[in-house]
């Protein structure tokens, strides 16, 4: 990298970066030095290739998502999560159904979602974000993570019914739009070991 | 409300409580950048003869698929300070190294005349990040990387060199030696040690007949000037544990009681300071006198700094005044100074531009210092560590050791 490169990298990360740590603590679980750690690593894979990358923002967005769903080689990371909640689920903690939770009860919802969203597999988080947090269209998502959009709709359908399992609070809810309409897609999903 | 604005509102959320990230991230990802090139040259170079030794002694390679991970690694963070902390509890470090153990003296009296100088060495617990009391060890010098430390038993000299996993804390593996040695250091690369030999415990302190602090006892412990039990050293390959021993004689005078051997910069000599001019002299591996490399000519063996990570530049001496603190920054091949920076004795390089070094703060005594970072051509200096207590020899005080994290 020259000079100017070098004082463009500088620049786009002292810009972007607060913007994309928001992504990567999504994408972690809410593992915030984690989140840290995936985003630098993203920086310099991206600084490794800056005078090649046209848009650097999308390319380091990509980096995190498949960084972040390849994650096998960082065991060491599935350490115990802090989370708001006990991992026990709290009874009479229910949502009141289709849209009758008062702010006490949506605000209890909500955190008993971040948990179970940490406890999901990297990939299955990482397709959520993407798909609701991100707002991607599922081809967007597929290319993106590298899969067939087969695979995006099964594995949303999956990690829905998984958020469900760890917190049975949310089984009151009414069902997502991915979840009206069963996938036939059965790609194989990671594992959590 | 459905499963799909639940997740999509805790997303939100989520993010939105996510804060900027630290000042200086930026320099933080180059410098983790450089690092992971240099690694990755210098894995290339000598791959083939230090393959075995990675696992044990020095992670000179980039990180491996399963390679527990590091305290030290962890958090890379360019600069981590506890300017709250004297001696420190938690990892401190700056650029590409970090403070890897810090030791405490006391002289322990083992008859009326005569006293033992003993280290207390708070080691790094690569697992918890945190600095953690050891009384088991005389002596430590830490590996580049981290990941293991040389020590010495108590009871110097000692007839073995342990290396201790600085992560599970347990020895890995015993050199055992013919002739006793009280003191290691590696080499710059961490594959080799020098250890050094000695008759006698070099740590010996004897009452003074006299009154050497002038507070109004004779209470006081020195060592005896003049007179070296120091034999020679070894030079060992760390990951076969095999080497050679080489007697050195000569410059018994002008040789501190314990004045242990060290590696120069580029491992192919051994150096041991001197009390006298030239305050140096080289060796060969065969303990012959050899000439002062060129590039080390104006380097001070008590300044332990030595050479900048890219070998352009010299840490010097004191450069200050009656009531200010400042070092010199040298050029290495002709002594000429380049740069006066903020610091009372520079200690290590954090990478070419910016060093750790003690300092006072303004207006305080010599002895009221902490560890700070200063960089070339800035006048500011960032506090580290919290200051040191009481005066030369009290208790309070600690020595750092750093190395390449």
């Amino acid at each position: 990298m020259d000079a100017q490169g070098h004082e463009g990298f500088r620049e786009f990360v002292e810009n972007r970066s607060s913007a994309l740590l928001k992504t990567a603590v999504l994408l972690s679980g809410g593992d915030r030095h984690a989140a840290e750690d995936l985003l630098q690593n993203a920086f310099v894979k991206a600084a490794g290739r800056w005078q090649r990358i046209d848009e650097p923002e999308a390319y380091v967005r990509q980096i995190l998502y498949r960084q972040q769903v390849s994650r096998w080689r960082l065991k060491w990371r599935r350490r115990e999560l802090t989370v708001a909640e006990p991992p026990e689920t709290t009874a009479g903690a229910t949502g009141g159904g289709t849209g009758g939770a008062d702010t006490s009860s949506a605000t209890e919802l909500r955190i008993l979602m971040r948990g179970a969203l940490a406890r999901l597999t990297a990939r299955q988080r990482a397709v959520l974000v993407l798909r609701y947090f991100e707002d991607l269209p599922e081809a967007d998502v597929a290319r993106i993570l590298g899969c067939s959009v087969g695979t995006v709709r099964s594995t949303t359908h999956r990690s829905l019914a998984r958020l469900r399992t760890l917190a049975p609070e949310l089984a009151a809810l009414g069902p997502a739009d991915a979840e009206q309409s069963p996938s036939r897609d059965f790609s194989p999903v990671e594992a959590r070991p | 409300m459905n499963m799909d604005q639940l997740v999509r509102d805790a997303l939100h959320e989520q993010a939105s409580e996510a804060t900027a990230t630290p000042p200086g991230f930026a320099g933080r990802v180059l410098a983790v950048r450089r690092r992971r090139r240099t690694r990755t040259l210098a894995g290339a170079a000598v791959a083939v003869t230090v393959a075995v030794a990675v696992g044990v002694a020095v992670p000179v390679l980039s990180g491996g698929k399963d390679e527990p991970r590091l305290a030290s690694q962890m958090n890379r963070s360019d600069i981590i300070a506890h300017p709250d902390q004297t001696p420190p509890r938690d990892l401190i470090a700056a650029g590409d190294i970090a403070m890897a153990a810090y030791w405490t003296t006391s002289t322990v009296k083992e008859t009326p005349d005569r006293g033992v100088y003993q280290r207390t060495y708070h080691l790094l617990d690569q697992e918890t990040g945190t600095y953690v009391k050891t009384t088991k060890w005389s002596f430590i010098a830490v590996a580049p990387g981290m990941r293991t430390a040389a020590v010495l038993e108590k009871g110097l000299p000692a007839k073995r060199i342990g290396l201790l996993d600085l992560l599970t804390g347990e020895v890995e593996r015993w050199i055992t030696v013919d002739r006793a040695v009280a003191g290691v250091e590696f080499s710059p690369d961490g594959s080799k040690l020098v250890a050094t030999t000695y008759s006698k415990n070099p740590d010996l302190r004897y009452r003074a007949d006299y009154d050497s602090d002038g507070d109004g006892k004779k209470n006081d412990w020195e060592t005896r000037f003049g007179q070296s039990d120091r034999t020679g050293f070894y030079v060992l390959d760390v990951d076969s544990g095999k080497g050679s021993w080489s007697e050195v004689t000569g410059h018994e005078e002008d040789l501190n009681a314990r004045q242990d051997f060290a590696f120069s910069d580029d491992a192919k000599l051994v150096y041991s300071g001197l009390t006298t001019e030239p305050h140096m002299q080289y060796y060969d591996f065969e303990g012959k006198e050899v000439a002062t490399p060129v590039n080390e000519k104006y380097l001070h063996w008590y300044v332990d700094a030595r050479l900048s990570p890219d070998g352009k530049l010299a840490a010097g001496e004191f450069a200050g005044g009656a009531k200010t603190t400042a070092s010199a920054i040298n050029d290495p091949y002709t002594g000429r100074r380049l740069h006066k920076i903020p610091g009372q004795q520079l200690l290590a390089w954090a990478d070419n531009k910016r060093l750790v070094a003690w300092d006072i703060a303004s207006g305080t005594n010599e002895f009221h210092q902490r560890l700070v970072l200063v960089t070339i051509g800035s006048k500011k200096t960032v506090p580290l560590s919290g200051f040191l207590k009481g005066n030369d020899g009290a208790a309070g005080r600690w020595e750092p050791i750093f190395a390449e994290r």
